[in-house]
């Protein structure tokens, strides 16, 4: 019976998160990074940004890898969103980060 | 005078909740926790910076990575030559498709009569994981098939030669881990621009076939991040649907101060009959030295309890008493794939203290399978 009771509230859980995940909204369509108001400017904040994020997150399992190259290096943010459970935006910053 | 009754117990009490051990109730209102957090993601919008993407701009290859390591250890005095190649396959497909698995190749050569003869051992094969992972949102992954089960953090994150700071593993490291065959929900959320949650809550089958050994399991984790201060905790809770029907917790916590380059682990484990225990480590890089060799070093130490459970000998992997182990190490970074390592431990327990050495190298490598620009 409480097994039933589990299984019934891991169910609900699942419901719940495929709900959300049919009916969440998209994350925005890709912009250019050259849209941003000056090039050099928002490169440089992207930087800044990615390396904060890199320090913060990728330091804290595993010593800095060293910079792949772009194709490798985005399937290795893909898994790392997975298995260290980086957020989206960690993600593209990390990515950004990584492969300039 | 009024007595204080906890709400479940009047719950409990008034038939509603039924004849429940404590630890069940723990574990169902940690999965309420876990939906009502579901919940207010629908409703609320990630705060902080929007980034624009450019993730389209980089189509994934698929990545053939991992890690090889040998690890001679000197457990009691009897040696065993501990060799792993660890290879992991990365295959994204499209946008939100990711398969990953990793298998291990494990040889524990150890000598015929203890400390003396040729050292003889067979190779274990094993498959840690083969998963699907679906990126169904920027919240949630939905992840099928073969995964590492996430209880506490060193099982998923951790275990790897070439990342762990101490290369035994620790005392605890039994209660609630290995690999799990079913169906996982899990993500990361940046609830503000200094705040960041992540959860895990999964379900497993049972399976005896070989290589792809699973118990039915049901469980979850979640943690806290503060990115600012690098501090993450994080509890794991997991209960049993098989034999005993044990009920397991762990809690975790991971620490690298901005202003020292110090890395601080923990992690605890309760099982009432299997046991409980806990690990501190501290890794402290010699980054500010003057000489390169130095800066190169990092220091290690950990600190390890283990108690044994009400029933010793449920969980084979365990210790068969309890103990405590203190050890210390130096790792050696030669390049950002390989890592020279030694370390020296005491383990104290009622049938007699010990000594551990480890002295090793490991190697971690990064193929590309696809063409790159």
């Amino acid at each position: 019976m409480n097994t039933f009771r589990i299984g019934i509230a891991v169910l609900i859980l699942g419901a719940a998160a495929l709900a959300f995940a049919g009916s969440a909204t998209k994350p925005s369509k890709p912009a250019s990074v050259s849209s941003m108001d000056s090039p050099n400017e928002s490169d440089q904040q992207w930087m800044i940004e990615g390396e904060k994020r890199y320090r913060a997150n990728c330091a804290r399992c595993h010593q800095p890898p060293h910079k792949f190259p772009p194709r490798t290096m985005a399937t290795a943010v893909r898994h790392m969103r997975v298995r260290a459970m980086l957020t989206e935006d960690d993600v593209k910053y990390l990515l950004y980060y990584m492969t300039h | 005078m009024p007595v204080y009754k906890p709400l479940t117990r009047d719950l409990l009490e008034l038939g509603i909740m039924g004849d429940i051990d404590l630890g069940e109730l723990v574990f169902r209102h940690v999965l309420i926790g876990l939906l009502c957090l579901a919940a207010s993601c629908w409703a609320q919008p990630e705060a902080g910076v929007s980034p624009v993407s450019i993730q389209s701009e980089v189509k994934p290859a698929p990545v053939l990575s991992g890690g090889l390591a040998f690890v001679p250890t000197w457990d009691g005095g009897n040696p065993t030559l501990v060799s792993i190649v660890s290879p992991v396959l990365l295959v994204p497909l499209g946008d939100n498709l990711l398969v990953e698995s990793r298998a291990a190749f494990e040889g524990d050569f150890q000598r015929r009569n203890g400390n003396s003869g040729d050292f003889t051992g067979a190779i274990q094969k094993s498959l840690d994981y083969m998963e699907l992972d679906y990126l169904a949102n920027r919240y949630i992954t939905i992840t099928g098939g073969r995964f590492l089960t996430p209880f506490n953090i060193f099982n998923e994150r951790l275990y790897p030669n070439w990342i762990r700071n101490t290369q035994t593993d620790p005392l605890i490291f039994p209660i609630g881990t290995g690999s799990d065959n079913g169906v996982m929900v899990r993500g990361g959320i940046a609830a503000d621009t200094n705040l960041t949650l992540n959860y895990a809550v999964y379900f497993s089958t049972l399976s005896n076939a070989d290589h792809f050994e699973s118990e039915r399991h049901v469980g979850a984790r979640a943690g806290v991040f503060l990115p600012r201060e690098r501090i993450e905790v994080g509890m794991s809770v997991q209960h049993q649907l098989q034999d005993a029907h044990l009920s397991r917790y762990g809690f975790h916590l991971q620490w690298q101060p901005a202003r020292i380059p110090l890395d601080l682990r923990a992690e605890g484990a309760y099982s009432r009959a299997e046991g409980n225990g806990l690990w501190i480590e501290g890794a402290y890089r010699l980054r500010n030295a003057p000489s390169s060799v130095l800066r190169r070093t990092q220091l290690v130490g950990r600190a390890q309890i283990f108690d044994s459970g009400s029933v010793p000998g449920i969980n084979a992997s365990l210790p068969s008493t309890s103990m405590q182990r203190a050890e210390w190490g130096v790792n050696y970074y030669l390049n950002d794939g390989w890592k020279a390592l030694a370390s020296y431990g005491r383990t104290f327990a009622a049938t007699g203290n010990s000594n551990i050495w480890t002295i090793g190298m490991t190697y971690r490598f990064v193929l590309s399978l696809g063409r790159e620009p």
